[in-house]
Order: C-alpha cells, then sequence, then structure tokens
C-alpha cells in the first residue's frame, strides 16, 4: 500500500472560521483506511498555522505566501485575498509552483462562489459542485 | 476571468440605478435607503472581490482608498476621483468633479418660496442662488444611496467598517465623506 499523501484544504474566512474544508489526496483505499487521529492532527495544524499567516500577511503584499508553517512532516502553504479570506494547503512537499497554480484556480472558483447573489459571504460554502471543481483542480496541478 | 470583457451602454446602467431608486420608493416594505443600501453594500463587496482579484494585497488603510479612488472608481465610473483629502484620523472626503451617475440630474431647481428676493435660478450652475443648493442636495439624496452603499460594501469588504454620506451641493461636482470606524 502506498504511503499516503497529506493533502488538505481549508478555506478560512476572517474571523478565523472555516468556511470550506475538503481533503483532496485520490480516492482510492486511502479514505477507508484513514486515521481519525491523523484528520484531527491535520485540523490542529491548520488552526495552529494561522497564526503564523497572521504575522507574514503584514510583510508582504504577494498575495500567495510559501510555506508559513511546518510540523514534523507536514508543511502549510497560504494564500491570502484583498478580502482577509485564507487559503490553506496541507501538504508533504508539493513544489511551491504547483501549489501557486492551485491556489490561483480555486481563487477564481471562489470568486464565481462570491458572485453568486445567492451566497452569503463568510459562510460555509457547501455546494457539491464546488467541491467538485476544487477536487479538479487539486488532481490537475498538483498531481502532475 | 480571462474572458474578452463584454461591454454594455452606459445607459443602461444610469436608466436601472434611476429605476431602482423609482422602484423601491414606491415599495412599501421597506424605505427607500435600506433597500438601496441593501443592494448597494452587496454589490460593493462582489466588486471589490472582483477587482482585487489580480493585483497585490492592500496593507493598510492609505492603500485601501488610493485602490478605491483609482481602480475601483474607474470601474464604477470611468473616472478616477479627482481629489482625497484625509484628516489622518480616519475621515476621507473624496471629491469628484463630474460624478457621472447625476450628470443627468438637473441642478436647475425652481427656488423654494423663502425671502429671498433675488432668484436667479434660470441660469446655468454657476449663478444657482443660494437657497436652491441645499435643495438640489436633498434631491439627489435619494439616488446617491446606491453609490454610497457600494461604496461602503467595498470598503466593509477590505476590512474597513466605515459610514458613507455624499453631499451633492455643488453639481456636477459630489464629495463622498468616509468615516472610518477605529478600532
Amino acid at each position: 500500500m502506498a504511503a499516503g499523501s497529506v493533502l488538505t484544504f481549508v478555506i478560512v474566512g476572517r474571523d478565523d472560521h472555516p468556511i470550506f474544508e475538503a481533503d483532496l489526496t485520490s480516492k482510492a483505499s486511502e479514505v477507508v483506511n484513514r486515521d481519525d487521529r491523523a484528520q484531527y492532527l491535520h485540523q490542529f495544524v491548520l488552526h495552529a498555522a494561522l497564526d503564523a499567516v497572521d504575522e507574514q500577511i503584514w510583510t508582504t503584499t504577494n498575495m500567495h505566501l510559501a510555506q508559513v508553517d511546518n510540523f514534523n512532516q507536514l508543511r502549510v502553504s497560504a494564500y491570502v485575498t484583498a478580502a482577509q479570506m485564507k487559503f490553506l494547503l496541507l501538504h508533504d512537499g508539493k513544489s511551491e509552483d504547483a501549489i501557486k497554480a492551485f491556489f490561483k484556480d480555486v481563487y477564481e472558483v471562489y470568486l464565481k462562489v462570491m458572485m453568486n447573489p445567492f451566497f452569503t459571504p463568510n459562510t460555509q460554502i457547501t455546494s457539491p459542485s464546488v467541491h467538485q471543481r476544487i477536487r479538479a483542480i487539486a488532481k490537475t496541478q498538483l498531481k502532475a | 476571468m480571462e474572458r474578452p470583457r463584454r461591454t454594455c451602454a452606459e445607459t443602461c446602467l444610469e436608466l436601472l440605478s434611476l429605476q431602482i431608486v423609482h422602484y423601491y420608493a414606491g415599495q412599501n416594505q421597506a424605505p427607500l435607503a435600506a433597500s438601496t443600501e441593501a443592494i448597494g453594500f452587496r454589490v460593493g463587496r462582489q466588486l471589490a472581490e472582483r477587482c482585487t482579484w489580480d493585483r497585490p494585497r492592500l496593507v493598510d488603510q492609505l492603500d485601501v482608498m488610493k485602490f478605491i479612488c483609482k481602480e475601483f472608481w474607474i470601474e464604477l465610473f470611468q473616472k478616477q476621483v479627482d481629489n482625497l483629502r484625509t484628516n489622518h484620523r480616519g475621515t476621507f472626503v473624496l471629491k469628484d468633479a463630474n460624478f457621472r451617475w447625476l450628470s443627468k440630474l438637473s441642478s436647475d431647481l425652481p427656488a423654494p418660496e423663502k425671502a429671498d428676493a433675488t432668484e436667479q435660478n434660470a441660469g446655468p450652475v454657476a449663478n444657482d442662488s443660494m437657497p436652491s443648493r441645499p435643495a438640489a442636495n436633498e434631491a439627489a439624496q435619494d439616488y446617491l444611496h446606491l453609490p454610497c452603499a457600494i461604496i461602503r460594501g467595498a470598503l466593509t469588504h477590505l476590512g474597513l467598517p466605515c459610514t458613507v454620506s455624499a453631499d451633492a451641493s455643488a453639481l456636477p461636482a459630489c464629495d463622498f465623506t468616509i468615516n472610518i470606524r477605529a478600532g
């Protein structure tokens, strides 16, 4: 069995609450065998990384903050929009360029969600088609 | 987002904003100001999100205000703000010398029946007698709720909760006063 690669993506709103979470590893049998504790660990690491993101956003006007935090083998990369929405990706060593392209594509999807007049900003994104699209982007950008 | 931008006649936008005011003025469920504020706020947020998507982030208050005065104003009104003043304590005044959305608003109002014998309101704007200026401003306020709300929505979305008011005493120029809530 191949070692599971870690790939969790979270969009965090202005008040530090997640409005979107997705586990982007490829389906296969890893989902069934996935340890619940690993899930909690991922969430914890992402949450802890928010502090690091907050420090870094004042130092640069870039949207893409490469790697903001790491914990053992897990790394967290972040992307912050002008409206202070944070996109966080928990991974274990993908190339920063691929991650940057991933974030940019996800930002486009997020923008379309924002344009939807029925969507209240800063609330949970529950649309299944958004989930699907983000998974598809992850497949193209982060597996290539 | 890389699609070629579709264009739309500006007249459509002007007529739409006029009709919004007329429609909601006739509704009984909510006062005009509240309805148009709600519309404008939402539009402001979405527009701010869209306009900032491919530019570097804005880290401080002044950057946000400059963005509003330049890029945002160009998106909405096809021109930049002409003058920006601030007291460096959270109040900004944006002066637009030729506010497009009010350009069709006649500044030629009949003077109110005040105790002012000299009524020379039939001339061009420069000769407006004093009593008709506040009246012009009041008449324009209905139409200014929408732009004010759009600006407020954009600023709130970019992290600056504020209040926006407009002063149209000197049509076609329009002053927008923005008070940013501290803390």
